[in-house]
């Protein structure tokens, strides 16, 4: 796999990690690879590796792609055999059509895009008053936001739910509607974090010059700052798209109309309410989607986990 | 600078976003444009099919031709301890919303609910309920606040496709525990399913727990006056723990899967995985709307009751009005509850309207139940509508000869749903560790209970 | 600097998996000379969508927090001030220690799981020359499910019968039927089975991605001092992961305290409370009772976590740093 190579814009060479990319070399040198002994044990432990990977990670995936279309009792006296009484397709249009999980699949869309789109906003805005402008009570809020990093969720859960409830100031409750989702998520401080440090690193010369000929705040951050700053957006961005996904507790309590469910909130009250083939299928469609957006941003999304992954864990 | 403005725009969505969250959230009591009392009520358990909920539709259709001046909204439903916990707290719960027995003091008490005592006292009906099953609903002074709506019994529920793959004969099912123990082996041995299966988690398990105690004589808390003792190491509970101790370990007769709650075990029965269990005797719409039941196999009898002072555990639900109810809205509520609800007990019309509506759609007709009224109300509100019931009859009919013979007991007042939760962890402990020490598990319930108990003397 | 340089070392953890690399640079003395250009009201815009983001959804419940756990309220009838009662109610409950047990227990075993594992895997799929999209497609695959759909799917293989899917496959080999999450003992590890399966690739790309940022000179001396391939692995390869190692371990662990999902939808705490953590139990407090919660024994048990939590990652950090220098 190889990263596109970097194009000549005002992108700063030091911000180019050779993360997924093949070496040079690796642990073994060429003179080591050459010998049979190291060849050969090579390859075999590739060789498991790959069986091991095929069988645990795409292993289940099949098995439930298999089990949409199979009839219920099929899939519940020989869960492993493959079609003994054939194929049914019905299962996913009635998964689709009857049971409506259209409706929650397009609601984990504008979860996950308001989410990304409030986390953008707050990060970069944020991460460049705390790195660009400074103004002097930066230090202090920079340490308000560092100190909330230490503070597990789990402690917001009850007085979050009570804001959103009865938020400071509109005083209209949030409950049932999206918002109640993209703006919790917006205060996100390893955002900041990672924003910030990456403003930090960019060459202090670029906005001065940027300066000299003129250019406000506004028009610095908007095209100076934002187009440099593309492989930490990118960093943000897959993680904000990745914990909206995953988010289940939150919008469990916030959204409990199933009009604006999210999949993930939907498919567990499903669970005992539907035939079993048909709640299956529903499974598979909730995992096609994500499969097939990350085999496309397959190389976005790896080096993202890579880079800011050690941070977040 | 253009981009400059765009970014102060930007800057300022947060702020922006305040505004227009007026416009999207609901609001509790709300009229529609043309003038409308916009009521919203609560339709069916989520997940329930298409059909049932185009039977919905259609009653929702039929009350507003009658009542033009009212739209009626509604949203899916499954009461649950937490759902209803965080709808309460958050004050999102509609107009219209059914809750059990249990919960309907408390919730007067803690003035959650609206008074409806004048609009039910104009009822034409209101005179002839149950008076028990109306204490239910109404605070010490009589005040009236829900309407109830629905009772059950507890029975036995039991798979007769299973008891014939095993060799028994369906149309005599089991009378006494000691029947039901060895049929459950027999279908165990015969069939690979489970033979019996009880509810264990969600506070199902200790409900369950509570019906099984009653059945053999026992009771869970004594009421004293204003004293309450929680008495969950009674010998009742005791012999229902030691029993299903007996069918799991002695005679593996209760399959393999264990965390099983009110839905999980409508669902594996309604797969055919299980033979016998005990739930509420109204569970057979929901085997069909939303587990698929196959009719035929479903078999209904009643609970077998041993030691003096056994009987049926009952409960039921209560139509209750959102306290944030303005008139309109509570007095529209009370139509709904009224149509929706009352009217297919008490008048012919409304019932055959009902009955062919729910036949239509294949929707469950004459569900076994308890009389909210009196037995000749019951009775005759299931004449009206005979041509249409579909529950096949006589199956369901050795509960039907037997329920009116048992005595009827309500559940456990104080602190009912910590009582159930703590009895979840006996149940799961006696079903997985073969060791359960049931009087230590019991004794520890009976501490913590009661000292919840204590603390609100 | 063309190339991710990791520094060893878990004193800047951060930083160390920064983009440059670089250490921060060093504050200058008050802001730079942007400031004062166009200061006020350009800073003021700017800064509207973190004070409010923050205020409203972070600093104000974070206050509210620590007052609800001073007070009786169940968010239905007025709340009460009962001091620290709440504090002792959680604490004199034997659940919140079963809880603390398990969700440790929990963290230990995600740990002998889901740490070692991944790294070796990563080792591995480092040396790989070709296919390495495949590999690491594969291994990353399970962390693109949902989180609640593998729950879910999970607990349909874990399925206790003689026909459940494990069981099937295990009966193939001839091991008898195994009752998964039924049982008290298997029920914990079950559950960790399946969040490793879940989260391991994530872990496996990032020690990919320090693995292949080892500077190849650290490799070509060892050479020169005539190292084989294991004693490479063990004095260059690991000594430069040890930053990520440190990182990765503390946050698997703080983010272990906090498992729901797994619990939640797997078993509800049971079989018998065998599953039960304080996260659950939290919910449990706040949530669980139809007729209004008990918020101020949530949240003093909630804070009771974090501060075991951050005394644990204090601990951790001045530990490793002497370690690591």
């Amino acid at each position: 796999m190889t990263i596109a190579r970097p194009r000549r814009r005002v992108q700063p060479r030091l911000v180019r990690p050779r993360l997924v990319e093949p070496e040079d070399r690796g642990i073994a040198s060429a003179a080591d690879r050459r010998r049979p002994v190291v060849r050969r044990s090579y390859r075999a432990l590739h060789g498991i590796l790959l069986v091991l990977l095929v069988v645990v990670g795409l292993g289940p995936i099949l098995w439930l792609f298999k089990a949409a279309v199979t009839p219920t009792q099929d899939t519940l006296r020989d869960p492993m055999g493959l079609f003994p009484h054939g194929v049914d397709l019905q299962n996913l249009v009635t998964a689709w059509t009857e049971v409506h999980i259209d409706v929650q699949f397009v609601n984990t869309i504008w979860i996950a895009l308001g989410s990304w789109a409030v986390q953008i906003l707050v990060a970069t805005t944020a991460g460049y008053v705390l790195s660009v402008l400074r103004p002097r009570i930066a230090r202090v809020l920079n340490g308000m936001v560092l100190a909330t990093l230490f503070v597990p969720a789990i402690v917001l859960l009850v007085p979050l739910y009570l804001v959103v409830l009865h938020p400071p100031l509109i005083g209209q409750s949030m409950l049932n509607t999206f918002w109640a989702v993209w703006l919790p998520a917006g205060a996100n401080a390893f955002n900041i974090l990672l924003v910030t440090r990456f403003f930090d690193s960019l060459p202090r010369e670029v906005f001065e010059a940027a300066r000299t000929d003129g250019a406000g705040p506004f028009r610095l951050f908007w095209s100076i700052v934002l187009p440099m700053s593309k492989p930490i957006l990118g960093v943000v961005s897959v993680f904000a798209v990745i914990a909206a996904w995953k988010d289940y507790l939150w919008p469990l309590l916030v959204l409990r109309d199933p009009a604006v469910q999210p999949l993930s909130v939907r498919l567990p009250t499903l669970q005992k309410a539907i035939e079993l083939d048909v709640y299956l299928a529903a499974l598979a469609i909730s995992t096609l989607i994500p499969i097939v957006l990350f085999l496309v941003f397959q190389r976005l999304i790896l080096r993202g986990a890579g880079l800011g992954g050690a941070v977040k864990g | 600078m253009k981009s400059s403005r765009r970014i102060a725009i930007a800057g300022l969505a947060a702020l922006a976003t305040a505004a227009s969250l007026a416009a999207c959230s609901p609001t509790p009591a709300a009229t529609t444009a043309d003038g409308k009392v916009d009521l919203r009520v609560v339709s069916l358990i989520p997940g329930s099919d298409q059909k049932a909920f185009d039977a919905f539709d259609a009653q929702v259709e039929q009350f507003e031709k009658a009542n033009p001046d009212i739209h009626v909204t509604s949203e899916e439903y499954e009461w649950t301890g937490p759902t209803f916990a965080a709808q309460l707290a958050g004050g999102t719960l509609p107009d219209v919303f059914t809750i059990p027995f249990t919960d309907v003091q408390t919730l007067i008490a803690n003035g959650q609910l609206a008074d409806l005592t004048d609009e039910v006292n104009g009822l034409d009906y209101a005179a002839s309920f149950n008076p028990n099953v109306l204490a239910v609903s109404s605070d010490a002074g009589g005040r009236i606040f829900g309407v109830p709506t629905a009772a059950y019994g507890n029975a036995l529920h039991y798979n007769r496709a299973l008891f014939e793959q095993a060799g028994l004969d369906p149309d005599s099912p089991p009378t006494t525990w000691d029947e039901v123990r060895a049929d459950a082996k027999t279908i165990a041995e015969k069939t690979g399913k489970a033979g019996y299966a009880t509810m264990t988690q969600n506070n199902t398990g200790g409900w369950q727990l509570a019906v099984a105690t009653y059945a053999r004589g026992g009771r869970l808390e004594t009421v004293h006056g204003d004293t309450v003792t929680v008495t969950a190491d009674n010998t009742g509970t005791k012999a229902a723990l030691e029993y299903l101790h007996t069918l799991r370990w002695d005679d593996d007769a209760m399959g393999n899967n264990f965390l099983l709650d009110w839905g999980t075990i409508n669902q594996a029965f309604g797969a055919g995985e299980i033979g016998m269990y005990t739930s509420g005797s109204d569970i057979y719409t929901n085997l069909v709307q939303a587990q698929k039941l196959d009719p035929a196999t479903y078999g209904l009898t009643t609970l077998p009751l041993e030691g003096a002072d056994a009987g049926v555990l009952t409960g039921g639900t209560v139509a209750a009005v959102n306290i944030k109810a303005d008139d309109a809205h509570r007095a529209a509520a009370v139509k709904w509850i009224d149509f929706y609800y009352m009217q297919k007990l008490v008048n012919q019309d409304a019932a055959v309207l009902d009955a062919k509506t729910l036949s239509e759609s294949d929707q469950p007709v004459g569900v076994p139940a308890l009389p909210i009224f009196d037995q000749a109300t019951l009775d005759t509100s299931r004449e009206w509508v005979k041509d249409y019931i579909n529950v096949p009859q006589d199956q369901v009919q050795f509960f039907l000869d037997g329920i009116f013979d048992q005595p009827i007991l309500p559940e456990p007042k104080a602190h009912t749903q910590e009582l159930y939760a703590a009895l979840d962890n006996v149940v799961q402990a006696v079903l997985t560790d073969e060791n359960a020490d049931i009087d230590s598990l019991l004794t520890r319930v009976n501490t913590d209970v009661q000292a919840l108990v204590d603390a609100d003397a | 600097m063309t190339t991710t340089e990791l520094r060893p070392g878990a004193d800047a953890p951060i930083a160390a998996v920064l983009p440059d690399g670089s250490a921060p640079p060093r504050r200058r003395r008050r802001g730079s000379p942007l400031v004062l250009l166009r200061g006020g009201l350009a800073t003021l815009v700017f800064l509207v969508p973190m004070l409010v983001v923050f205020g409203v959804f972070s600093w104000y419940p974070i206050v509210q927090a620590a007052i609800m756990s001073l007070q009786k309220t169940n968010l239905v009838t007025d709340p009460t001030w009962v001091g620290l009662a709440n504090f002792v109610t959680v604490l004199k409950n034997p659940d919140t220690w079963v809880a603390l047990r398990n969700t440790g227990w929990f963290a230990l075993l995600a740990l002998l799981f889901g740490y070692p594992v991944p790294l070796v895997a990563a080792v591995l799929m480092s040396e790989v020359r070709r296919l390495r999209g495949l590999f690491t497609a594969l291994a990353y695959l399970p962390v693109v499910v949902p989180p609640v759909v593998a729950v879910l799917l999970w607990k349909f293989f874990y399925d206790a019968n003689p026909t459940g899917v494990f069981n099937t496959v295990l009966g193939w080999v001839g091991i008898p039927p195994q009752p998964w999450i039924q049982n008290a003992v298997a029920a914990m590890p079950s559950l960790v089975v399946e969040a490793t399966w879940a989260a391991a690739g994530g872990t496996v790309i990032i020690y990919l991605a320090a693995l292949t940022s080892v500077p190849p000179e650290l490799y070509d001396a060892a050479e020169v001092d005539g190292a084989g391939l294991w004693r490479k692995i063990q004095h260059v390869t690991l000594p430069q992961l040890r930053g990520v190692l440190f990182v990765t371990l503390i946050l698997q662990v703080i983010g272990t305290a906090q498992v729901f999902l797994e619990p939640f939808l797997f078993t509800g705490g049971g079989p018998n409370n065998s599953t039960l953590t304080i996260l659950l139990l939290v919910y449990r407090y706040a949530f669980q009772n139809s007729l209004g919660g008990d918020y101020g024994a949530a949240t003093a048990l909630s804070l009771v976590l974090a501060v075991l939590l951050a005394v644990l990652s204090i601990v951790y950090f001045r530990i490793t740093r002497r370690w690591s220098s």
